[in-house]
């Protein structure tokens, strides 16, 4: 038995598993690193004595980011302009799907050609632009809610989820003469909450990372989201030979922009462990869609 | 769709006056749904077409006083002039470069780990690198850029500390141009190997056990069930997703180019879309900056195309 179960261990196996903990390691030690950074006397953080358990320990570097005069604010501003966009995504992405989930509808074919279309063209930064400014949606939350208000992919998918859907209940439902609004709201909304919560997490994850259209988008540095001022923090590369660029990471206190970036990651690593099934999901539906 | 059948031969034997009331009928009938369909209607008119309205402006002189309708035609002049330029060939070559580099040594690392995640026996071990490796995903390119610039500090980066400690020089990654594609590249593979996994992963699960159990009782061993089940198997999907990473190659991944490039490694890092933010949002040369970009749109598309048309001249899967 004993030598049954040792010979079944190759040295693949072996090998295999050394490759997985390697990567693991590789993947999680930066994101350790930078908490155990933001948890260290600044002193231990110079002379690179920190490396996995914070040395010094103090929350010094958060009462700073606290009590700093932007980064309370930006917050605020992220969790507004994730929470609106999400929910405008939401909403419109579901009564979107609707329709175009059902085989007789008006101009179906057209409809679903005209928006897969989109997918392949993509006229780029400027055009994009240009049609904010032009309908004077610049320094408002519009500009970055609306312009991305459905993402194809995400449209694509909550539509075959639909189309997946029992059409029974309908049936009935129109049988009792219910409205098609009664149907969407009162029956295949409430079904589809497990879907709903796959594409969500994208559309969530979308808005509370996204750096590079409030940065276009705004002027207004009141109105700057988390990723915009962390970016201001960490990184001065842009226009003419900034000499400090040789040591960017020396410009803000080493302490106070970890913590500040693990500020920003608290809310992602709290969602992560419930968001997993439904992040796997929403991949693979991606995919085979794709 | 019987119903909407016989609705369309009936429509076609009518007159056209006919097909005309049909239509209204079809339309009266999907009055609701309709109604539930114009702001998805408005959404992709205004912000998905009017862009590509929009791209007008690549002829034009466009400024935000004349608009898009006023502005005066130039014909090809930007595009001449972009043509002509010395950055052309630069911005040409460096976007290539950035995008195939990170498509030969990014696209089959996670095929790799798919692979060996599906030959792990212990399931809480497979469960938990998998979910390790998925979570820079989650982080937005501005931490993971944060990272990079962190670990590669002259003086208190890992990297340069581990070097010092060895006897070497220090280096000067990010002012460097030479460290620039392998360090875009490296980060890239580090931060998607894991999420493009999932998919290859869903793939695998797909594959019949019966098949697996065949070759046993055949007795193949583990390595040579790779080769021939597991890979074979997932060929479809390989394909399909090389298709679409080569129409997307193009597009390198600028946001993080934007964050980690400075004038210094402009040689090697500027490409198409950096160029086309530069010269269009920060120097408000919004209609060469378009016409840069149109022409970026127009390789991205012919690389899909060709891609498609390729895989499936050699009796592969296209995308349509």
């Amino acid at each position: 038995m004993v030598a049954k179960g040792l010979r079944s261990i190759s040295l693949f196996q072996i090998f295999n598993t050394l490759v997985l903990v390697c990567l693991a390691v590789a993947t999680i030690y930066p994101i350790l690193y930078i908490t155990a950074v933001s948890l260290s006397d600044t002193s231990y953080v110079v002379r690179g004595e920190v490396t996995l358990i914070p040395k010094g320990f103090n929350f010094g570097a958060y009462k700073e980011v606290l009590m700093d005069n932007r980064i309370p604010r930006a917050y605020l501003n992220t969790i507004y302009y994730t929470t609106l966009g999400t929910f405008i995504n939401l909403l419109m992405t579901a009564i979107a799907a609707y329709p175009l989930s059902r085989r007789t509808f008006f101009g179906r074919k057209f409809f679903m050609l005209a928006i897969v279309i989109t997918m392949f063209l993509n006229p780029g930064i400027i055009p994009n632009y240009v049609i904010v400014q032009n309908l004077g949606l610049l320094d408002s939350v519009w500009a970055l809610v609306l312009p991305n208000a459905i993402w194809t992919f995400e449209l694509l998918i909550l539509k075959s989820f639909y189309e997946s859907m029992s059409g029974s209940l309908r049936e009935a439902a129109v049988v009792d003469g219910a409205s098609e609004y009664r149907i969407l709201f009162n029956i295949v909304i409430p079904l589809s909450k497990p879907a709903l919560a796959s594409i969500g997490l994208f559309y969530f994850m979308g808005h509370w990372n996204s750096f590079f259209v409030p940065m276009i988008y705004l002027n207004d540095a009141a109105m700057y989201p988390l990723q915009v001022i962390l970016r201001d923090m960490l990184i001065f590369n842009e226009g003419g030979n900034n000499p400090s660029l040789v040591d960017a990471a020396a410009l803000a206190p080493q302490a106070m922009k970890n913590a500040t970036i693990v500020l920003s990651m608290i809310p992602v690593l709290m969602i992560y462990p419930f968001a997993q099934k439904y992040f796997a999901k929403g991949v693979m539906l991606g995919s085979e869609k794709g | 769709m019987a119903h909407a059948d016989t609705e369309t031969v009936q429509a076609s034997s009518r007159s056209s006056r006919g097909r005309i009331v049909s239509v209204f009928r079809h339309m009266r009938r999907d009055r609701q749904l309709l109604i539930l369909f114009i702001p998805c209607l408005l959404f992709y008119a205004i912000f998905r077409y009017g862009p590509l309205y929009g791209m007008i402006i690549a002829f034009k002189d466009y400024s935000v006083f004349t608009g898009i309708l006023g502005s005066d035609w130039v014909g090809l002049k930007h595009f001449e002039k972009f043509f002509a330029s010395a950055d052309f060939w630069l911005l040409f070559k460096n976007t290539l470069l950035l995008g195939s580099l990170t498509l030969v040594f990014g696209f089959p690392f996670p095929i790799i780990l798919a692979i060996l995640l599906n030959e792990v026996r212990v399931k809480w071990f497979k469960k938990s690198v998998q979910t390790i490796s998925y979570l820079p995903a989650f982080l937005s390119v501005v931490i993971i850029s944060s990272m990079i610039i962190d670990f590669l500090s002259p003086n208190q980066g890992i990297i340069n500390q581990l070097l010092a400690a060895l006897g070497f020089e220090k280096i000067y990654f990010l002012i460097e141009p030479e460290w620039f594609r392998p360090i875009y590249v490296l980060s890239d593979i580090w931060a998607s190997v894991g999420y493009e996994a999932i998919i290859y992963m869903a793939a695998i699960a797909g594959i019949s056990p019966s098949l697996y159990e065949a070759a046993k009782v055949d007795g193949a061993k583990r390595r040579h069930m790779i080769w021939s089940i597991t890979i074979p198997s997932i060929m479809p999907t390989i394909i399909i997703m090389f298709i679409l990473k080569t129409g997307s190659m193009i597009r390198v991944g600028y946001e993080k180019v934007l964050l980690l490039y400075n004038p210094m490694t402009y040689e090697v890092s500027d490409v198409f879309s950096t160029y086309v933010y530069r010269k269009g949002l920060l120097e408000s040369n919004y209609s060469y900056a378009a016409a840069v970009g149109l022409f970026e749109a127009l390789v991205a598309m012919t690389m899909l195309l060709s891609a498609n048309f390729i895989s499936k001249r050699m009796g592969g899967n296209g995308l349509w």
